[in-house]
């Protein structure tokens, strides 16, 4: 029930702040906020003629793209880091620096070498994406319990018996911290790569709206980039419930605990 | 680093388990100067004996286990398993080379994402698809140790003794001749503790298993035991050692009743005494 309580809570106070929207649209001018309605109407026309469709998928695109492109080996150098202290050491060393570069400060560079097209975006993302993976990732490789390692060895576990079976499964819950942490920023990237250089994409959708004193267009790109954001981290989480049954939870048992 | 060259290559094989001149030391410098956990530790296992080893907190009875199971590399001696030379201090220590041993640790050290089943299974799996007459085997393993309508459960939905005996049957599924115990039953209440006693027997009865089993609790020596040692001083050596000769099968639970168990008492307690207050 109070489940129940939340959500009804959560809908009123959606319910005042789109109202409060409306509110200041309807008496300062719809020029500078838009409005609610506006917004909805223009995105129903949108979607009518494609056009959402039509820059929503190269932002999809680029950003899943990008994503892919950096986690995978964000995960897999962080993990395969594991069994090779000064390799690992010399390597902290150089993410440290490019941690600290800004990635949108990358983009003349991005651009410079791979064009205007979806690669400078994808490229932006990608690099984002991969220090935040990478570090969480090794967060959950020192966190493995060396116990754990030890008795899978006397076992006769293999390195690689080692980390498909103890090292992998105890990371999963690191990895996928850093997934939900990297997917606004996916977007993120995609839309500052537009912003900054495209014809095409809900970046451009919103510059393009911005230049054009169209304000409605702006917050529609606005709404579709929450809304994409939104649900992927939704699918996310239920592939992490997934993933993590085993975790405390879901899977309680009322015996749990009696002999 | 001098005395190991006397050693011979293989040992005569007279017990399952051989430690000549064993120890572990760490620091650096001559093996004068450095800092020894156990020295020049001799001890011979027969082949289906139940020892349990005893010894003053810091003497190295779990350091003694894991240079057992090669999981610490020796600084000085060597190790054989009938009769051939497996571990040493100019051998890579490498545990899980011979799966002979296995290794019941003070924590149960389940993996908690699997299922109980699955954990059982796990050591067997390591070693390529289990047979069926593995699967049956380890079957009638976990209807031994009571965990059988408990299979699909993870570990964290078990009991602190339902744990124990997963990784108890974890351990001797994948039927390794050796088995390593390390205060396994230090953390659980008096009832759950002798049960699992008197099951362990059960086990050891039908397993036919070489068990090393540490413990600080005198009344679980005697009743497991076929001989005790206990280890003590710094660096750690063996004090006392002590054949049980009270008639098998034993219940743990009554084992204060044999007619030999207060001098079998008495004489490890004073040791240990000894040990405690140099």
């Amino acid at each position: 029930m109070r489940n129940r309580r939340l959500w009804i809570d959560r809908l009123a106070l959606a319910c005042v702040m789109l109202a409060a929207w409306e509110a200041v649209g309807r008496i300062r001018g719809s020029y500078w906020i838009s409005s609610p309605t506006l917004v909805v109407e223009r995105i129903w026309t949108l979607m009518l003629n494609g056009d959402l469709w039509f820059h929503g998928r190269f932002t999809l695109a680029e950003a899943f793209g990008g994503f892919l492109l950096g986690a995978i080996p964000g995960c897999a150098v962080a993990m395969g880091l594991r069994s090779h202290p000064f390799v690992r050491s010399a390597f902290l060393g150089v993410a440290a620096i490019g941690y600290a570069v800004p990635k949108t400060a990358l983009v003349p560079l991005f651009i410079l070498w791979l064009g205007v097209g979806p690669g400078a975006k994808v490229a932006l993302v990608a690099t984002a994406i991969f220090f935040i993976v990478f570090y969480s990732t090794l967060n959950g490789v020192d966190a493995v319990d060396q116990k754990l390692l030890s008795s899978a060895r006397v076992f006769g576990a293999s390195e690689w018996q080692l980390l498909r079976h103890i090292v992998w499964p105890a990371v999963v819950p690191y990895v996928f911290g850093g997934l939900r942490v990297a997917v606004p920023y996916a977007i993120a990237g995609a839309i500052v790569g537009e912003i900054i250089s495209s014809n095409r994409g809900l970046g451009y959708l919103a510059q393009f709206g911005a230049s054009d004193f169209d304000t409605t267009l702006v917050f529609v790109s606005l709404v579709t980039v929450m809304l994409i954001v939104l649900s992927v981290s939704a699918a996310l989480s239920q592939v992490q419930q997934r993933l993590l049954r085993w975790q405390t939870g879901s899977s309680q048992d009322p015996h749990a605990g009696a002999t | 680093m001098t005395m190991k060259r006397d050693l011979p290559e293989t040992i005569d094989a007279g017990a399952l388990l051989q430690l000549r001149q064993l120890g572990i030391s760490y620091g650096a410098g001559t093996s004068g100067e450095r800092c020894w956990i156990l020295r020049d530790l001799d001890l011979d296992v027969q082949e289906g004996e139940f020892l349990t080893i005893m010894g003053s907190s810091g003497a190295g009875k779990s350091t003694l286990l894991n240079l057992v199971a090669q999981t610490l590399q020796p600084s000085a001696g060597q190790i054989a398993f009938r009769g051939k030379v497996v571990g040493g201090a100019d051998m890579p220590a490498d545990p899980g080379s011979s799966r002979q041993i296995g290794y019941v640790t003070q924590d149960d050290n389940l993996l908690p994402w699997r299922t109980v089943w699955d954990n059982v299974m796990f050591p067997l799996t390591l070693a390529g698809k289990a047979s069926a007459s593995d699967i049956e085997r380890v079957r009638r393993l976990v209807e031994q140790v009571g965990l059988t309508p408990w299979t699909k459960h993870y570990p964290h939905q078990l009991s602190g003794g339902m744990r124990k005996r997963a990784s108890l049957a974890r351990t001797l599924a994948y039927n390794p001749p050796v088995v390593l115990m390390d205060e396994p039953f230090g953390a659980l209440d008096a009832e759950t503790r002798a049960q699992l006693q008197a099951d362990l027997l059960d086990l050891w009865a039908s397993e036919k298993k070489t068990i090393l089993f540490v413990t600080h609790d005198i009344n679980e020596a005697i009743a497991l035991g076929d001989r005790i040692v206990v280890l003590s001083g710094s660096p750690g050596q063996v004090v006392l050692e002590r054949r049980i000769d009270i008639q098998r099968p034993r219940d743990p639970e009554l084992i204060f009743k044999a007619p030999t168990f207060a001098g079998h008492y008495d004489a490890i307690r004073s040791c240990l005494r000894a040990g405690s207050h140099p």
